[in-house]
């Protein structure tokens, strides 16, 4: 109870007056007007970066992470073509790895054979396609289904199953 | 003999349509080994019947017999072949095989139709292989007869790979 009879009721009253006020000021402000007037760069320039993910469980908030999903939205083959294999050949051990697992003598001479033969296809090809007239670019490659657009190669796959 | 100049152009040509040298070399293959194989199944057949018998057997003194074993033995070979994984001994060692025109791989019933149509290329005086230099799909007789195409299947990348691997051997070991 307070000392000063009155004094809570004018308490009550000087609460009621104030929350009446604020409610009249701030239905009388324009917060866009306001916002734009307010330098954010500047704002956010004091923000202690550092402290605030100092205060993140970043731990936490990986296990909120959906990783699965993420790879799934990832383009893998296209992230693969830009991947700069003979450079890598070049920087790392891989070479080595792969040639003594994978090279031998038969599948060098395989390699060597198979080569061959498509490089005198391609020198024939050329030489009929100078007979005939026709650019090489304007023949069609392979069967669509293997050698078309991903997304065609795709459909044409599920239409035939 | 280093195969930098002819295996790097020729990256990424799985599933386009293999030339004219690719599959004729293939088939000499074929040839050879299905020679070889009934020469051998012959030699073993009379073998095993002078073993049982005691006669002496050989079926090249049965002529029309020794032929028609002959034919049935290249049907077998080239369409058995071609309807289990779309490929023959020589079409595997140069790296090509058989599909549909659409590309999806090839059934039973092409792989019969492709080996009964085969000889129909060469009994028009070979004209029948001339589409596979000129047609704008490398489609030789016996292909538009049975609905196939050859296409490359070989991994020239990974032959490029290996290549590529082998010559960095030297200054990594």
């Amino acid at each position: 109870m307070s000392p000063v009879p009155g004094s809570s009721r004018m308490e009550q009253f000087a609460q009621a007056v104030a929350e009446r006020v604020v409610n009249v000021v701030m239905d009388a402000i324009d917060i866009d007007a306001l916002l734009q007037r307010i330098d954010v760069d500047a704002l956010v320039a004091r923000v202690d970066v550092d402290s605030v993910v100092s205060r993140v469980d970043v731990d936490k908030l990986i296990d909120r992470v959906d990783v699965e999903k993420i790879i799934e939205r990832v383009d893998v083959e296209k992230i693969i073509q830009r991947v700069d294999i003979d450079g890598l050949m070049e920087r790392t051990e891989l070479g080595s790895i792969i040639a003594r697992s994978t090279s031998g003598v038969a599948s060098e001479v395989l390699d060597v054979v198979r080569a061959q033969g498509v490089g005198l296809d391609d020198f024939f090809g050329r030489l009929v396609n100078r007979v005939l007239r026709r650019h090489a670019e304007d023949l069609p490659l392979g069967p669509p289904t293997l050698v078309g657009p991903p997304q065609v190669r795709a459909e044409l796959t599920a239409g035939a199953g | 003999m280093a195969p930098a100049s002819t295996v790097a152009p020729i990256e990424g040509r799985q599933g386009h349509y293999a030339g004219a040298v690719s599959r004729l070399v293939a088939f000499g293959a074929d040839v050879g080994a299905s020679w070889g194989l009934f020469t051998l199944g012959a030699a073993a057949l009379a073998f095993s019947v002078q073993l049982v018998s005691g006669h002496n057997f050989s079926l090249s003194s049965h002529q029309i017999v020794s032929l028609v074993a002959l034919v049935v033995w290249e049907f077998v070979y080239f369409a058995y072949q071609w309807a289990s994984g779309g490929k023959t001994i020589g079409m595997a060692l140069l790296g090509i095989r058989v599909v549909r025109t659409d590309g999806s791989p090839i059934g039973p019933r092409q792989a019969v139709v492709r080996t009964l149509t085969l000889p129909l290329s060469f009994l028009l005086l070979g004209l029948g292989f001339i589409g596979i230099l000129t047609n704008r799909d490398r489609h030789a007789l016996h292909d538009r007869l049975a609905g196939t195409a050859v296409v490359y299947s070989w991994d020239a990348r990974a032959a490029r790979l290996r290549w590529l691997a082998k010559k960095e051997i030297p200054t990594s070991a």
